[in-house]
């Protein structure tokens, strides 16, 4: 049972750094490599359709509205966001993606849809379907433990560190 | 709709598919028919597949996420999925 655990815990952390990796290196090698992870995170959240609040799109995010304002502010400056007025009300700013905003969304979208799509293959429908099972365990069993010990103050600079650990990795990859 | 009405529909869209594709690929489009296939023919890639997807639903202001990009293989599909969502 030992060995179990420290296998699970082992591969759990792995695939949690290597994806956050994987997703980085794509990026840095790719068409958008002025984008950031996060950023590219934020541009996923906003979404290639209607446009969004701040306050929407910072709780998507699980950020503040004041770190969102200052990412938005470097996206706009990358021709990826446009920021306007909503029709309605004028208090109310909404943000979208342009065109390049748009393509650089929906590519990384693409990104991890291959990505799925590569793990699954091996196995036949029956396998995937227990897969699928047993992923989707894990993913509401990590929901349920980031609900019991979020608070609301924290949540935020846990989700950099995280970011963080990716971006460590990384750098140690390179210095070999 | 009568059929004279939607074959000109058709029509019209082909043109503008076409337009589209020819201005995104930077090809003549003599090369383009409805049983053109994107991947075979085209040798379309994911970015420029994604760029003339982008303006064909501004142009259309229709939303053709992912899931319905699979089923396309021709032109001929396009035009029948904008037919579709266009008449919804």
């Amino acid at each position: 049972m030992q060995d179990k655990e420290e296998r699970m815990s082992a591969a759990l952390v792995r695939i949690f750094e290597n994806v956050l990796l994987t997703e980085e290196l794509s990026l840095s090698q790719g068409y958008f490599s002025d984008l950031s992870i996060a950023e590219m995170h934020t541009l996923t959240a906003i979404g290639p359709y209607e446009a969004k609040t701040m306050t929407n799109t910072a709780a998507i995010l699980g950020i503040t509205t004041g770190t969102l304002t200052v990412a938005i502010d470097r996206l706009v400056k990358k021709g990826y966001v446009e920021r306007r007025r909503d029709d309605k009300d004028r208090r109310v700013v909404r943000i979208s993606l342009t065109r390049n905003g748009k393509l650089a969304c929906r590519m990384h979208g693409k990104f991890h849809k291959v990505l799925a799509k590569r793990i699954l293959e091996a196995y036949d429908s029956s396998e995937q379907d227990m897969l699928l099972t047993l992923v989707e365990d894990i993913d509401k069993y990590m929901a349920s433990s980031v609900t019991k010990y979020e608070d609301k103050n924290n949540t935020e600079s846990i989700r950099k560190t995280a970011a963080a650990v990716a971006k460590d990795k990384r750098r140690r990859k390179e210095d070999g | 709709m009568d059929d004279g009405s939607d074959s000109k529909r058709r029509e019209k869209i082909m043109d503008d598919i076409v337009k589209l594709l020819t201005e995104s690929l930077d090809i003549s489009p003599v090369d383009l028919k409805a049983s053109t296939n994107l991947v075979e023919d085209l040798a379309i890639d994911s970015m420029q597949l994604y760029e003339f997807v982008i303006d064909l639903e501004e142009s259309y202001n229709i939303r053709l996420p992912d899931e319905l990009l699979e089923q396309i293989v021709t032109i001929d599909d396009i035009v029948n999925l904008v037919m579709k969502l266009t008449s919804e």
